[in-house]
């Protein structure tokens, strides 16, 4: 019966153009929000399924050295962002009382970006994005003495690919022993 | 399970009913698009690159050597090593250094004659290009003016007023023919007033016996670069398009004509 | 009688001044100029002398042909193929044959002689309007043999100057960074060679990271920022001495450089404590003055030609976007509204526009907008591409961009690319090896 509706309607649309253009707008309009609908959906599942990622934010081991057992050497950042997230804040901690009972100890913070950006912007975010860690590292009784800052930007990246995960593994901050 | 049909069989005929009516919509849309301006592409050649690699090898190699005994300060890392063994220095050190090593260096080797030999290009102009004469072609027929204008008294008189300017097509044909002729320079600033105005006298056939460009003053002004060149370029159009494209009939009319080259539309575009 | 005369006549001219029947012509073809560069004509005694001076068998027709290759580089122009020329080099040089010249529809014709005076190259040269039978130019050069190639380009110069009324931008070399290895161990040198890619010469041996070299647009000084010793600070390298040294003493990062319109300052970002501002040092009684004070990031500057301005980079609104401030930081005023974040701000030599990079929905563009940010165009999408730099006269931009040499954007290769104003005249410039942030001189000779 329905088909049959259908039928007619196509047939109508010879006859009757304007009425049909009416209704063409319509249906497109429904037409574009289920599309909407399902590239939603799309991409919700898709951020699920990677795994290594929160939001943009590397949460993998892949690439994470450590300076003692338990005390990863780098934090992770979104795009275009230097605020320390929930896990970094906690790897920090970590270098921090590593850092207390190790008193001789200096270190390099090197801040890097990915390659999605320009060079000079670049070079002043990985800056940022170290300072972000060596604050924290100060909060934590950490004398600035014993830290240094090295931005380079888009330069050193760990991982050559170019595709978001790698660019959430390169968007970091490393803490490096000095001496 | 009938319910199920229904609402299957439902969604169905709404999906072919929406390719249905929005995928004609959908296929029409590349036709809106703007006209295809018609310029041509210039692609990479092949030659400007391939070439190059054997040669280049070569060049590596030679600059290899070179390089050698012009490297920067920072680069050769033993001098610098014995210089200052001690750990990260501040940049003052970097300063004292590099002016060390310049000292060791007695003589610092050219790196390039080239850079240096810029003021010994001895440049001397054999003639000034800068002829107001030369820009108006009085070649031909100098002579028969005085006639002509005893004979346009008599013939002006008799036309009416209202045959003034080309027909619609007339000025069509005469166009076509000299947008092809007229290489645009594509230098040209499209944000300036330049626009040339060129005074032709016309031979029945629509040979070009004289022509005058108007404001010929600003030709040779210090500044006008970009005029001068427009107004060269449509002299050249006009040499290109000799014999003109002209009405078989009234002479009279158009036996002296004017063509206002203005390039800001095509160069905007 | 006279008097009537003198009547009747005004009558008739004011009435053809009325009549005169004006055509508009408001459109023509783009295709480039046709020209034919014929070569250099060289008598067999000066041929000899070159031969064996500069191992090239006929020094004539290797000069016109660095003149040909650079006309075509231009997009303005189109050469025409030699096999079709019909007057010999000797004679094309002392008159031209017009007919010959306009049937193979060249409008424009290049002849000349080169001679060998005293150990020096002597080379006269002409350029000939050929539509209407006349010389429009003609000048003779001196030189030491080895200069030949820089002949070509002044040659190239002259004609582009006289034929489009703008200056040329072929006797210019282009500083850039060489690029060799993986890109996570990516070892970086400074090079430099002559606009067209010829004598390319490095400058660095790679030991230490490079970046971002850029020219003095007064003399063949370079600034650019090296990692020397894990310190990332900007220098100055003296291209004629080899020397170099840091700029300023500054206890952090410094980058970005560039010279002022007058090569007497430097501009650039001192970075601390997780901000970024912008700074200048002047070379002569290395002064530092502070430009912006601003917790937000502040970088790229570069300054208008006339030196009133400065246009830079900053995420002040929250995102990358480009500012106007004049040339003591005061009146900040941002001038990219459009969708995307907006980088690498460059002022052209002309005053006129301002390059850029635009990063929007993963694409990285190379645009053009006016001072006040109205009237932006993008000339060219990639992947991933930036830094443009402008030639001298403000006509073209040399940028680089990264493109993956397989599908899954493993392998990847750096290039520089030049694209002029109408975004149409798109061509890789060759480098032997990979290479990225170029920056073009100022004209050599003028």
């Amino acid at each position: 019966m329905k088909h049959l509706i259908s039928c007619e309607k196509v047939r109508l649309r010879n006859i009757d153009q304007g009425a049909i253009m009416k209704l063409n707008k319509i249906l497109k309009n429904a037409f574009l929000i289920i599309f909407a609908c399902i590239a939603l959906s799309a991409c919700a599942t898709s951020k699920k399924s990677t795994g290594q990622m929160q939001g943009d934010v590397y949460t993998g081991t892949d690439t994470v050295e450590y300076l003692a057992s338990g005390v990863p050497d780098r934090v992770f950042f979104a795009t275009n962002e230097s605020v320390l997230t929930t896990a970094s804040r906690e790897t920090l901690r970590k270098q921090a009382a590593w850092l207390r009972k190790n008193s001789k100890i200096t270190i390099v913070l090197e801040g890097h970006a990915d390659e999605r950006g320009t060079r000079e912007y670049n070079l002043a975010l990985g800056e940022r994005r170290a300072n972000a860690a060596k604050d924290y590292l100060m909060t934590y009784g950490i004398s600035s003495d014993r830290i240094s800052v090295l931005s380079y930007g888009k330069e050193r990246p760990v991982d050559s690919g170019s595709n978001p995960l790698a660019w959430s593994k390169n968007r970091r901050s490393v803490t490096v022993k000095a001496n | 399970m009938n319910r199920n049909i229904i609402i299957s069989s439902a969604l169905h005929v709404a999906l072919i009913m929406i390719t249905a009516v929005s995928l004609p919509f959908l296929a029409k849309k590349p036709i809106d698009l703007p006209p295809i301006v018609s310029i041509e592409l210039i692609q990479i050649t092949d030659k400007t690159n391939i070439p190059f690699a054997p040669k280049a090898k070569k060049t590596i190699e030679k600059i290899k050597e070179k390089e050698k005994k012009l490297v920067s300060e920072q680069a050769p890392p033993k001098k610098v090593k014995k210089i200052k063994p001690d750990a990260v220095p501040m940049p003052k050190d970097d300063v004292k250094k590099v002016e060390k090593i310049k000292e060791d260096k007695q003589n610092p080797e050219k790196i390039d004659d080239e850079v240096k030999q810029v003021s010994e290009f001895e440049k001397d102009e054999l003639f000034d290009p800068n002829n107001i004469a030369a820009l108006i072609d009085k070649s031909k027929e100098e002579t028969a003016d005085t006639v002509k204008k005893t004979d346009k008294v008599t013939q002006d008189q008799q036309k009416s007023v209202s045959t003034t300017g080309l027909s619609l097509s007339e000025e069509d044909a005469l166009k076509a023919q000299i947008f092809g002729c007229w290489s645009i320079p594509l230098g040209l600033p499209y944000n300036e007033n330049l626009l040339v105005r060129i005074k032709l006298q016309l031979k029945p056939d629509g040979t070009v016996v004289q022509s005058e460009i108007l404001d010929h003053a600003r030709m040779n002004k210090p500044g006008q670069g970009f005029y001068k060149v427009l107004a060269e370029s449509a002299l050249r159009a006009i040499k290109l398009c000799q014999p003109l494209r002209v009405p078989t009939t009234g002479y009279e009319r158009w036996k002296e004509l004017q063509l206002n080259f203005d390039a800001r539309e095509m160069l905007e575009g | 009688m006279n008097r009537l005369l003198i009547f009747i006549f005004f009558t008739f001219f004011s009435f053809k001044a009325f009549a005169l029947i004006e055509v508009d012509i408001t459109r023509g073809n783009l295709n480039p100029l046709p020209i034919a560069v014929s070569p250099l004509s060289i008598d067999e005694n000066s041929r000899k002398q070159f031969e064996k001076k500069l191992k090239k068998k006929n020094i004539g027709s290797e000069i016109s042909i660095v003149v040909e290759k650079n006309l075509k580089t231009s997009g303005l122009f189109n050469p025409l193929n030699k096999d079709a020329f019909l007057q010999a080099p000797d004679i094309a040089n002392l008159k031209p044959r017009f007919e010959d010249w306009n049937l193979i529809k060249a409008q424009a014709l290049i002849t000349g002689k080169v001679s060998y005076v005293d150990d020096k190259l002597r080379v006269e040269f002409r350029l000939w309007d050929v539509l209407a039978g006349k010389e429009m130019m003609a000048l003779a050069f001196t030189t030491v043999p080895n200069n030949w190639r820089r002949v070509g380009h002044i040659i190239t110069d002259k004609v582009y100057e006289r034929l489009t009324g703008e200056k040329g931008y072929f006797d210019t070399r282009i500083i850039y960074v060489a690029e060799e290895g993986p890109k996570t161990r990516r070892i970086k040198k400074l090079a430099i060679m002559d606009q067209d890619g010829e004598n390319n010469k490095f400058l660095t041996l790679g030991n230490e990271l490079v970046l971002t070299p850029r020219f003095n647009p007064t003399s063949q000084m370079v600034t650019y920022l090296s990692y020397f010793r894990n310190l990332p600070r900007v220098y100055l390298l003296d291209i004629e001495t080899g020397m170099q040294e840091v700029v300023g003493d500054f206890p952090g990062m410094t980058f970005a450089p560039r010279f002022s319109p007058n090569g007497k300052k430097i501009i650039m970002s001192f970075a601390k404590d997780g901000n970024s501002d912008i700074y200048t040092m002047d070379l002569e009684n290395r002064i530092v003055e502070k430009i912006t004070n601003h917790p937000s990031i502040d970088t790229s500057p570069s300054y208008s030609p006339d030196g009133k301005y400065i246009c830079f980079n900053s995420d002040r609104s929250g995102y990358q976007q480009i500012y106007i401030m004049k040339s003591d930081g005061s009146n900040v005023k941002r001038i990219s509204f459009g969708k995307g974040l907006y980088g690498t701000p460059v002022w052209s030599p002309r005053g006129d526009l301002i390059a850029f990079t635009k990063l929007h929905k993963g694409k990285f563009y190379i645009g053009v907008m006016r001072t006040d940010g109205s009237g932006e165009r993008l000339l060219t999408e990639n992947f991933y591409q930036e830094a443009p730099s402008w030639s001298p006269n403000g006509r073209v931009l040399i940028f680089y961009r990264e493109t993956k040499t397989d599908s899954k954007g493993e392998g990847f290769s750096a290039k520089l690319w030049s694209i002029d104003l109408t975004g149409y005249n798109e061509r890789l410039v060759s480098t032997p090896t990979d290479a990225s942030d170029p920056s073009w001189s100022s004209l050599l000779s003028n």
